[in-house]
């Protein structure tokens, strides 16, 4: 296992799931960090950093989704988007 | 380098992005693009590629392209809130669609009467930059709306 590896399991927000407004938040959040960011809903994992993808989950309020960060800056990266994703961004 | 035709998928005008009254578009926040105000019922694929979001209610669609190009096309401002009213889908997700192919019909007097703004973003959310935009009206699957370079 490399080093910096962070996962977390969160629950959606966000009234309206992840969609445009909340995932163009997310997504550009999500640019701001080196490490590479995926996010996963039952089986379909997507990466974090593209809106298009994000979109794809069609993830809903109160679903799950689990945050995986791999790179230097990991931990501080899923930290920083959990809480987002927890907020309610509408 | 490749140019990219990004075709209306509307018919109707020209607007620039950062006159949309929603910030999310306005400030290129989903992606650099423009919106149309549409005089039509159909929204048709701008690009090749495929659906590989169609919304549930029918209000936005993506598209994956060749060369990382990706596209968002969304149906009006705030339209998740009708729930598919005001929409019927004439496609699936997960379909190869040719540019001009039907996606969505909608009814914008019964949107608007929803409550509801119809000014529609097209947005680039995957490789390329802008680097020509169409002006004026447009006309669905034939008028070049702006061409991206990957």
């Amino acid at each position: 296992m490399p080093e910096h590896m962070a996962e977390r399991t969160v629950t959606l927000g966000s009234k309206s799931g992840l969609h445009a407004r909340p995932a163009a938040i997310f997504v550009q959040n999500a640019k701001g960090f080196q490490c590479s960011i995926t996010l996963t809903k039952n089986e379909k994992k997507v990466n974090a950093k593209s809106i298009l993808s994000v979109l794809t989950l069609g993830a809903e309020q109160g679903e799950q989704v689990v945050l995986h960060a791999s790179g230097e800056d990991a931990e501080t990266a899923i930290e920083k988007l959990a809480a987002l994703l927890e907020e309610d961004l509408e | 380098m490749a140019e990219i035709d990004v075709l209306a998928p509307l018919d109707g005008t020209v607007v620039e992005l950062e006159s949309v009254p929603d910030d999310v578009f306005a400030q290129k926040m989903v992606g650099d693009g423009l919106a149309i105000d549409p005089s039509g019922q159909v929204a048709v694929a701008p690009v090749s590629g495929i659906l590989v979001k169609l919304f549930p209610g029918g209000h936005a669609f993506g598209i994956e392209a060749s060369d990382g190009v990706e596209l968002i096309v969304h149906l009006g401002l705030d339209t998740i809130e009708l729930k598919g009213e005001g929409f019927e889908k004439l496609a699936l997700e997960g379909q190869l669609v040719a540019a001009g192919t039907p996606i969505v019909r909608f009814d914008r007097s019964a949107i608007e009467r929803l409550g509801k703004v119809m000014l529609s973003p097209v947005v680039t959310t995957g490789s390329g930059t802008i680097v020509y935009c169409a002006s004026g009206t447009v006309q669905a699957g034939h008028d070049v709306l702006f061409v991206l370079r990957v």
